[in-house]
């Protein structure tokens, strides 16, 4: 059995690469996600996490390699998160670097697809063979559909 | 000396000196590109040397200089298990403090810790500590950190310049010539410390008359807690013991007839012993993994291929007839050989790698024994490691450090490029190698 058969999870939200983070943080709190789909054009571009914004908060001396491991030292820190706040309606969506996943296509079998969601631990995108996205993949809905399939 | 035609037979017909050559060549002309990582070059030329003759696996072995990688692996280890105590951050928040966060005096305060962390850890190990701190600090004061990352560039290469184990050309010239941690430190440490203070003056003139931090970013630096970033007291407590101990023992080797090699060695074993001695076999092998994980395999690795290439070429006779030229051009005299070895390793060290170079260069003194007397030696090295070391300042690409700090300036939104670097830094490098010059004139010449 393939993904045709599994509900996707309906009309998914596509963030334009040009938008700001500070919209992709509103929108995700408006909409109580944790992650959104980027395209550029209805073609897919990447998945844009809550943690990537987050990041983008932390002082860059606590990001990437080699950098801050602790940070307590330097006690609540909100002036350094406020100018970071500031800094996201400067920043697109286009400037971070989206998290580099699998994408699924509706002939991807069922087993490989839960192997992928279970590795990856995010919503994955289910392409059209035009590239565009046809919508995103969940845990909860693949396991949704096992269960009712199996009868469990 | 070992002359070519010692080498019994000639190889592919070819005489054993223009085959390592070749070989010599074609690994540092690889080593230069970057394309393909810098150990599996040196392997893959030490290899060649013992596949096409010219060493069999008994001289290749005989190259390599255990007393130079196992201080290198046992500071190394030492330095992994140490940094995760927070101790390092400790001490640039201190000193940040210490000057109440005025943008000049922290400046040179970090410019200060960087060079004196730089002179008892190697300078990339430096630099990865104190360039992130340093980040947050600016970040907090909101100025830029360009010119603090120059200052840490400059302060890394010069404090490596201070003692024997402050940089890798020292440990190769301190091993290959006997010369002990006190020697280094009676020789190099006050010229170091002086190249430090001047450098400090221009950057002054540039830029640390403009930089100005409000009242309030600089009582935001003002309310970090250093004794916060103190993750591990025991462990601090472990480090530091072991630190002391092998650093007197450093200072020591000599009287007690033991190697760097071997304390650096027991050092990073006691160390290890000291963190796991209480836990269960399981936890024991997983925190000695993770801290060998740690030890940068391939500068390793990069020291064994590069010791073998160059043992190639001098057993096939050409590094003696390299010292013979050197000694002809400057017509045997001391004065000259010791300022040409100065500024030729100060301008080559700005665009190639020291560590091919010192490695090459250290037979080619050694060479010259028959010509110069053992004091005269001696300064010849000290010209050597000045030149090898602060000549790593001229560029970005001059010290594996440089690359790590501009590594963090460009993600902090603030990138040292190439040129606008060398603009600044080259001549501030030549100054440095001016004050040496004069310093050995003074001293030795």
């Amino acid at each position: 059995m393939t993904l045709r058969a599994v509900p996707l999870l309906s009309e998914p939200t596509c963030l334009r690469p040009d938008s700001s983070l500070l919209e992709a943080l509103h929108l995700m709190l408006d909409k109580g996600v944790n992650h959104l789909a980027v395209c550029d054009s209805g073609t897919w571009a990447g998945l844009l996490d809550i943690n990537d914004i987050l990041g983008e908060l932390l002082p860059v001396s606590a990001r990437g390699e080699h950098a801050l491991q602790d940070l307590r030292f330097v006690g609540d820190g909100i002036p350094l998160i406020a100018m970071q706040l500031k800094k996201l309606a400067n920043k697109k969506v286009s400037e971070v670097d989206l998290d580099d996943m699998p994408t699924l296509d509706e002939d991807t079998p069922l087993l490989e697809a839960a192997l992928l969601l279970h590795r990856h631990g995010v919503p994955l995108p289910v392409l059209g063979a035009d590239g565009k996205l046809k919508g995103m993949l969940s845990r909860r809905a693949l396991l949704a559909h096992l269960i009712s399939k199996t009868g469990s | 000396m070992t002359h070519p035609a010692a080498i019994s037979e000639a190889i592919f017909g070819l005489s054993p000196l223009l085959v390592s050559l070749a070989i010599f060549v074609l690994t540092y002309a690889v080593i230069v590109t970057e394309k393909i990582n810098r150990s599996v070059v040196a392997l893959l030329g030490a290899g060649l040397m013992v596949l096409a003759g010219v060493l069999n696996q008994a001289e290749a072995f005989n190259g390599i200089d255990l007393n130079t990688i196992s201080l290198l692996t046992g500071m190394m280890v030492i330095v992994a298990i140490t940094q995760k105590s927070g101790v390092f951050q400790y001490v640039a928040v201190k000193a940040a403090k210490v000057v109440k966060a005025d943008p000049w005096g922290l400046l040179v305060m970090l410019s200060v810790v960087t060079a004196v962390f730089s002179a008892l850890l190697d300078n990339v190990t430096t630099v990865l500590l104190i360039a992130p701190v340093t980040l947050l600090i600016t970040d907090a004061l909101r100025i830029s950190p360009y010119p603090y990352l120059f200052s840490v560039i400059f302060a890394s290469n010069i404090g490596g310049t201070a003692t024997l184990i402050g940089d890798p050309p020292n440990i190769m010239i301190g091993s290959a010539a006997k010369l002990t941690f006190n020697d280094f430190l009676f020789n190099l440490a006050p010229v170091a410390g002086l190249v430090m203070a001047l450098t400090l003056i221009p950057i002054y003139l540039i830029w640390g008359r403009k930089l100005h931090a409000s009242a309030e970013d600089r009582a935001l630096v003002m309310a970090f807690n250093e004794r916060e970033s103190i993750t591990d007291a025991r462990l601090l407590k472990q480090a530091l013991f072991v630190i002391a101990l092998v650093i007197a023992g450093f200072v020591l080797a000599h009287s007690i007839g033991q190697e760097p090699g071997t304390i650096a060695m027991f050092g990073a074993a006691l160390l290890l012993l000291l963190r796991v001695y209480d836990q269960q076999a399981e936890a024991q092998s997983h925190v000695i993994h993770r801290t060998f994980g740690e030890v940068e395999w391939i500068t390793i690795f990069f020291f064994i291929g590069l010791f073998v290439v160059v043992a190639g070429i001098e057993k096939a006779g050409a590094l003696e007839f390299m010292a013979q030229q050197i000694v002809v051009w400057t017509g045997g005299d001391f004065t000259v050989t010791a300022y040409v070895i100065l500024w030729v390793s100060a301008v080559l060290s700005a665009v190639v790698d020291n560590i091919p170079f010192v490695a090459t260069m250290i037979p080619v003194i050694q060479s010259m024994g028959s010509t110069f007397t053992p004091a005269q030696i001696e300064t010849l090295w000290w010209s050597l490691s000045l030149g090898a070391c602060l000549g790593g300042n001229g560029t970005l690409v001059g010290a594996s450090a440089n690359l790590v700090v501009a590594g963090f300036a460009e993600r902090a939104g603030h990138p040292i490029r190439f040129l606008p670097f060398m603009l600044m830094a080259f001549p501030l490098m030549l100054a440095s190698i001016a004050v040496s010059s004069v310093y050995l004139w003074l001293r030795y010449l």
